[in-house]
């Protein structure tokens, strides 16, 4: 399907190409185009005769020559510049100055279902350029935002191909989905991974409520609006950019090398109660193996991006073409994803215009070893790779236990595994223009998918631990069909010092998702052909599918005033229904909103003053929904798995019952949220600044809590509607901008969000949520969600010091020397889970960003900052320990060895007692400062590349995380999760530096 | 000009229709089932619901929680007859229970408690329910006593390692039911012996092969029986034990062999938790009983392995001591060889299954059904009993039955007790259970029972007092805002 797609949509845009036809000519006229701020001639300016496809552009001089009729008009177009028109009227000599449009005045934002100027949004809206995104290297069009825009946190994953988790002004929901929405040229989306950065114009992030609540049911956490590349009239533009390069892993731990590993293995048996002989006689084995340096490796990462756009003046066409490589930094590890996207559009009658976008993706990882970074830092040094005799080396012959009972090399050999996946999105519209103020725009889209995941294990065996004795091939299948209609109807209406905006709309979706899970044993292997189910033992194959259905239905309505360019008021409400809630009585959710902006600097009692050349207050409050809850929670079901499934006679029989109970009734989880903002100019719009308060509550938000485990349900938990989360905070954004008469132009910007989250009116009222995963932490819970606290707080003993004698350990029961010292919290003689304490906040307080650019002539220059403070990390790698896992190198260094030798670390007998336990000492700060991106390019000087045939040639190069400063004792301090076991590292993928090199050729 | 109208005209009319046309389907385009789960408004309608229902109890007895770690920390840890096992930094959270410093707030306690709810739940389900359902009538009390039965076991293993439980009857009708008071103990052993009766008048003596591991007659007896030992109703257990004995059971001629795949479901059992490996199906192969066991590194993870004590306990020759612990080095009747660098010298043999039946994607020895009941349980309750009662010579005849098995064809070894002094033979009697019902998780419970728990796990830290029971889940005490009282000296 995908490919006929894409040849169809090949096939129309060369039949576009194809219909450019010239025009007749009269004069020629000439002429030279000038900047109307600093009279210097602007070269590239274009120049098209009205109504046709045909035109020029300046020379490097700023001077042009164009044929046209006598009594054409001239449009001169330059990006950053306000257009301007010019009626030939027989002249040969038309010269024409061009005003700047960096006046904010003029910029224009993209807002839920249509664009604003910037003076008119009420709300809060970041926004951040194609261009600035297809600059940093990042794959991923979420990752390049990552310090771009105040309040918006972004966490990255690591892995090739996955997407990083985007926090828009805190967590507002812990249950279900606390993704953000992302909505494509209209069409919505959990996730854009499958879009190439380069394809997309521009990103909106709508931050406060107000500007959310046209998207009510989907906007609780935020809304990030895409707008991709269309053609633009003119002769056609052939853009290819193409990077290589490679990434290379950051900020190494260093772990204990084999000596120092079995010295402090041999000091915890000597620790043990009762103490157990050492397990190494020789604790003299030199470096041993640095498992880090046999499984990674330095990643090649290859990019290519070809674009071909333009138009006629009924038709514009886009067609993009992206193929990545991408080498993980674990080896074999490697993904590759092709992206074609065509869009078009007609203008078939004066008033209707059609048009279409359509994005093909279809990506195929091999994928890495889930859990392999954890196995590499568990692993032992004084196991070899492999024996002399060429087999592995085996943990188990140095009785490692199980802890440490995998060699990585083995781990990696023997993994087969691919992802693959399709997919075919996009919309139809038709747009059309009546009775002179009206627009009526229907829109169609669809998002088909597919994701597989195919696994098989052959026959082998490394060792007793690692070995296989049935081949198994896996076989999991998700299917997505989604669709969303959207009808709206905009009244535009400006009279005298009036300006109206009336938009109404309506809007289903039906989001559909199937998947099937087969697998067989005993499936034959000697080459990727036999991997079929059918060749797998009868007997044995298995499959379960699963699906999910959800349908929403909406109405909304938005006005938007303004008086005078002063005085502006945009109000809205949406209704909507959701199929999750259907059978409560709250099927239906009303999500109103209110904003109204005053700008001062346009007051008369303004004009003389020469301070702000903009100052404008503005406030909105607004409600939002979510209806990313669980499938129909507030119905009981009956649970049929298969651990249900009895045995009689050695044969397997369905069993059935209920194991939940559910909520009488559930209601919408809304989030309401007051915005106020200021925003500035001074020196002529060179310096910016905007500054906002905000403060969201999300109300009823949908929560599990603990219940009586008596009760014998499956999870010990009940869905409901049963707290309040807030969260509150500033933000603020500087910008500097200006060129020197030198040609020198520059940009700084800087940006900080505060954020301060805090859970409420929990229904259980005091009774805490236990979370932070038991496997990740020796088997503990380690955080917290508890009224009148942030959401998932590290929780657990605080240290004060370690015993250093068994005499002082004595009172203590289950205590030795060398073991952690806990705060006795409730002063009962005995440590137990009763002394936790709040440990730290994974929920980081400030993010930070500095972007700047910087361009001379025909270099240029961006450097981008970005951080995080005051944040917390557990440092579960560190803590998770069920045996004999290796140490850090700075554990090693630190711990205890005797009376007196430390007071902070414990001793080797790190698993013994409560010594993994969480603590204080695996709760460390994740405040991070890293130099995001640095790029230096060249453009060749013009009249070189126009020999060339050639309208602009660039050479650049670049790095990603080239500078990372942190105190975090572990990988990377950016450790993600679901908001109730955020911040908690295990297994993180290391941080890489990616360094490129690339060229920009545009024809 | 005039067309471009028109063409208006008929799109506003044609978008405008398309916007009411959506508007009117509204109401059926919002109403979407459950996907892949049915409403439980349209189950429990049929027998084959009933069925489905009764099934669920039985499979849950298999459950993590029923079977692995935290039934090995509450009913075996804590005994003499049992280590932690593994490597010595492994899960050391065993040690807490080993050694008596186990606190409320521990995970285990709330897993097994919450194990043995989640079967009362699925129990109270069908009782609930199925008596509304319109189906053949004998098969509905069948049901119901087999789900009497598991409640039973269920209340039995909560009242022996908790003492004071919440005793749910039924499932709560509203919120209001979902903090109940506990009940004392008294309470909780009639509402067992209760069920158990009830269960015994209905349930039958055997089953088709289809249906090999339900609940049986015998099973509600000896499970009554065992009950009223606990209760020392010394009368009742020799009365029930009796008739069991009438019922066709008879001990399996070799020990060893009694706990391999081959010889589940004998004429030894009388019930057996069902476990299997099935091809296809590793989500319902999901009993971690032997993998947890298992010989470290080899055939599982190396918990709760025989103790030195209890390899000191047996008799010279005894062959109970070799089937029921697995030696490092040991190759095994079925030709496995312990390879001599595992790092524990003993596992249980009981939960062992052959190395060659793993399946990599499957839990090593998934098939391994538990041993709950065996004859030679109810044969020396007998023999306890009728020395309780003052009759020697059948408690001889009971106990001799059982050394008589043990024996097998070597007659210089494990000779007939022939004692009739009322404590020696009781003491003899408590021996015989230590070594042959040893690492089946009766041990630890057994010499609580006996009163003697003092002196045998006394040196391991065993409190007079306190240990009798182990602390109620600190969560639940805390979710009940203080009505649930946690037991002494916790």
């Amino acid at each position: 399907m995908k490919r006929i797609f894409t040849r169809i949509s090949v096939l129309a845009a060369f039949c576009l190409l194809t219909i450019n036809v010239a025009l007749a000519q009269n004069i020629t006229v000439k002429g030279k185009v000038i900047d109307g701020g600093d009279k210097t001639p602007l070269p590239g300016v274009s120049i098209l005769i009205k109504g046709t496809q045909s035109g020029t552009q300046t020379d490097v001089n700023g001077n042009y020559s164009i044929s046209a009729p006598a009594n054409a008009t001239l449009v001169f177009n330059f990006v950053g510049y306000t257009a301007a028109e010019q009626a030939v009227n027989n002249q040969t000599t038309i010269n024409v100055s061009l005003a700047s449009s960096t006046q904010q005045l003029e910029q224009v934002v993209v807002v839920g279902y249509g664009t604003q100027r910037k003076i008119d949004v009420t709300g809060s809206v970041g926004n951040v350029k194609g261009e600035d995104i297809s600059k940093q290297p990042s794959v991923n069009p979420v990752s390049a935002l990552q310090g771009k825009v105040a309040g918006v946190s972004i966490t990255n994953v690591g892995t090739p191909g996955a997407s990083p988790k985007i926090t828009i002004r805190g967590t507002g929901t812990i249950y279900g989905n606390t993704g953000v929405l992302y909505v494509v040229d209209g069409v919505w989306y959990d996730d854009i991974n499958f879009l190439n950065p380069a394809d997309i114009a521009n990103i909106s992030i709508l931050k406060d409520a107000s500007s959310q609540s046209i998207y009510g049911i989907r906007a609780a956490n935020g809304v990030v609006l895409v707008t991709t590349n269309k053609g633009k009239r003119g002769d056609a533009v052939i853009n290819y950019n193409g990077t290589v390069g490679f990434q290379k892993v950051t900020n190494q731990v260093e772990m204990a090398n084999a000596s120092e590993y079995a010295t402090a293995v041999n000091e915890a048996y000597s620790l043990l109660n009762p103490p157990v002989a050492p397990l190494f006689a020789n604790t003299n084995l030199g470096e041993g193996t640095n498992w880090y340096d046999v499984i990674l490796r330095d990643a090649l990462v290859t990019n290519h991006q070809l674009s071909v756009s333009g138009g006629t003046e009924k038709s514009t066409y886009n067609l993009s073409l992206g193929y990545l490589d991408q080498d993980g930094i674990v080896k074999n590890n490697n993904y590759k994803r092709y992206t074609a996207r065509l869009s078009n559009d007609f203008q078939i009658f004066d008033p209707l215009k059609v048009g279409y976008n359509v994005t093909a993706t279809s990506s195929k990882s091999k994928d890495a070893p889930s859990g392999i970074f954890r196995a590499l830092y568990a692993a032992s040094p004084v196991v070899p790779v492999f024996n002399a005799d060429g087999s592995y080396g085996d943990p188990n012959a140095f009785n490692l236990g199980n802890g440490s009972n995998m060699n990585p090399q083995a781990t990696l050999d023997f993994f087969n595994q691919n992802t693959t996946k399709y997919k075919v999105t996009g919309n139809v519209y038709a747009e059309l223009k009546f009775l002179k103020n009206f627009t009526f725009k229907t829109s169609f889209g669809g998002d088909f998918g597919q994701e597989e995941v195919r696994g098989y294990v052959g026959v082998y065996k490394a060792s007793n631990t690692q070995q296989n004795t049935n081949s198994k091939l896996d076989i999991d299948r998700v299917e997505n069909r989604n669709w969303i209609i959207e009808n709206t109807l905009t009244y535009d209406k400006k009279w005298a010092d009036h300006s109206l905006t009336v938009l109404l709309g309506q809007t289903a979706q039906r989001n559909k998702l199937y998947a099937i899970n087969a697998d067989a044993l005993n499936v034959p292997y000697t080459s990727e052909g036999d991997l079929y189910l059918a060749l797998g033992n009868a007997a044995s194959r298995s499959i379960v599918d699963r699906g999910e259905l959800s349908t929403f239905a909406s109405y909304f309505a938005r006005v938007n005033y303004g008086y005078k360019n002063k005085y502006l008021i945009n109000a809205s409400v949406r209704r909507d229904g959701a199929s999750q809630f259907f059978g409560s009585n709250n099927l239906w959710g009303n999500f109103p909103s209110i904003g109204a902006g005053w700008v001062i600097s346009n007051e008369d009692f303004m004009k003389d003053q020469k301070i702000f050349s903009n100052l404008k207050l503005r406030g909105s409050w607004g409600k939002v929904g979510n209806a990313g809850v669980p499938f129909n929670p507030s119905t009981e079901t009956v649970d049929q798995t298969p651990s249900l499934v009895a045995i009689f006679g050695g044969i397997p029989y369905t069993g059935a019952s209920v194991r939940m109970l559910v909520p009488p009734t559930l209601f919408w989880e809304r989030s309401a949220g007051t915005d106020i903002g200021l925003e500035m100019g001074f020196l002529n719009n060179r310096l910016t600044v905007e500054a906002d308060y905000y403060n969201r509550k999300t109300e009823q938000a949908i929560f599990d809590i603990p219940i009586f485990k008596n009760l014998g349900t499956v999870n010990g938990r009940l869905i409901a509607n049963q707290a309040d989360i807030r969260n509150r905070g500033f933000e603020f954004l500087a910008t500097w901008a200006d060129k020197t008469t030198g040609g020198f132009n520059y940009s700084i910007s800087g940006n900080v969000g505060i954020n301060n989250n805090k859970v409420m009116n929990v229904t259980s009222g005091d009774n805490p949520i236990y979370s932070g995963g038991a496997g990740l932490t020796s088997g503990y819970l380690s955080t917290r969600t508890v009224n009148n606290r942030p959401i998932g707080e590290f929780f657990g003993y605080q240290v004060i010091g370690v015993f250093q004698t068994d005499a002082e350990a004595a009172a203590w029961p289950g205590f030795k020397k060398g073991d952690f010292k806990y705060a006795d919290i409730n002063n009962d003689g005995v440590i137990d889970l009763k002394d936790r304490v709040v440990l730290g906040n994974p929920n980081p307080k400030f993010t930070y960003g500095l972007n700047t650019n910087f361009a001379y002539k025909n270099f240029d220059l961006t450097l981008d900052i970005q951080g995080v403070a005051d944040v917390d990390v557990f440092n579960a790698n560190l803590s998770n320990r069920f045996g004999n896992e290796n140490y850090t190198k700075d554990f090693f260094d630190h711990r205890w060895t005797g009376p007196g030798t430390s007071n902070t670390y414990a001793s080797a007998n790190l698993a013994g007692g409560l010594n993994n336990a969480p603590s204080s000492f695996y709760v460390e700060k994740g405040d991070y400062i890293r130099l995001r991106n640095i790029q230096l390019g060249y453009s060749l000087p013009t009249a070189i590349v126009n020999k060339w045939k050639m309208q602009r040639l660039r050479v650049f190069l670049n790095a990603q995380n080239a500078v990372n400063i942190f105190g975090y004792k572990g990988f990377s301090p950016e450790v993600g999760g679901v908001p109730t076991s955020a911040g908690i590292d295990t297994n993180v993928y290391p941080l890489f530096a990616t360094y490129n090199f690339g060229v920009n050729v545009t024809f | 000009m005039k067309k471009n109208i028109n063409i208006q005209s008929c799109l506003v009319a044609t978008a405008l229709s398309a916007m009411l046309f959506a508007a009117s389907c509204k109401k059926d385009f919002l109403n979407v089932p459950p996907q892949g789960q049915q409403p439980s408004i349209t189950f429990w309608k049929t027998g084959d619901d009933a069925l489905k229902g009764v099934n669920a109890i039985y499979a849950n007895l298999r459950s993590w929680d029923n079977v692995a770690f935290n039934a090995i920390a509450i009913e075996s840890t804590g005994s003499d007859e049992a280590d932690k096992g593994s490597t010595p930094t492994d899960a050391t959270f065993f040690n807490l229970f080993d050694q008596f410093t186990v606190t409320s707030t521990q995970g285990s306690l709330e897993g097994f408690w919450n194990g043995q709810y989640q079967n009362i739940n699925l129990c109270n389900q069908v009782l609930d329910k199925i008596p509304n359902i319109s189906m053949d009538e004998s098969l509905k009390n069948r049901y119901l006593a087999e789900a009497k039965f598991v409640r039973a076991y269920s209340y039995f293993r909560l009242v022996r390692a908790y003492g004071n439980v919440v005793l749910r009857l039924h499932l709560p009708r509203d919120n209001s039911e979902y903090n109940l008071p506990q009940s004392d103990k008294a309470t909780v052993y009639a509402q067992i012996e209760k069920d158990l009766t009830e269960a015994a008048a209905v349930l039958p003596q055997s089953y088709p092969a289809t249906d090999l591991g339900r609940a049986t007659k015998g099973a509600a007896l000896g499970m009554k029986a065992k009950v009223a030992m606990y209760q020392k109703k010394w009368a009742d257990v020799l009365a029930l034990t009796n008739q069991v004995m009438t019922l066709g059971y008879d001990l399996f001629p070799d020990y060893e062999k009694g706990f391999r795949e081959a010889n589940e479901n004998s004429v030894e059992s009388l019930f057996e938790v069902q476990a299997s490996l099935i091809q296809g199906n590793a989500a319902a192969s999901n009993s971690q009983y032997s993998q947890v066991q298992g010989v470290a590194g080899v055939m599982g993870w190396g918990f709760n392995t025989p103790s030195a004590e209890l390899e000191a306990a047996y008799e010279t020759g005894d062959p109970r001591k070799d089937a029921t612990i697995l030696f490092r080095g040991e190759t095994t009747p079925q030709g496995d060889l312990v390879p001599t660098s595992v790092p524990n010298p003993r596992y249980n043999q009981k939960s062992y299954v052959p190395f060659n039946t793993r399946i990599s994607g499957f839990n090593e020895g998934a098939q391994q059904n538990i041993r709950v009941l065996r004859f030679a349980d109810i044969l020396l309750m007998n023999a306890e009993a009728a020395n309780e009662l003052g009759n020697p010579t059948q408690a001889l005849t009971s106990l001799n039955r059982v050394r008589k098995r043990a024996r097998g064809s070597n007659p210089a070894i494990l000779p007939d007790v022939t004692t009739t002094d009322q404590t020696a033979l009781r003491t003899a009697i408590w021996k015989e259970r230590q070594v042959e019902l040893a690492m089946e998780n009766d041990r630890y419970f057994d010499v609580i029972r006996q009163g003697r728990a003092l002196t045998v796990f006394g040196p391991k830290g065993w409190k007079a007092n306190k240990n009798e029971v182990w602390p109620i889940p600190q969560t639940e005490i805390d979710l009940s805002g203080g009505l649930l009282k946690q037991n002494p000296g916790y």
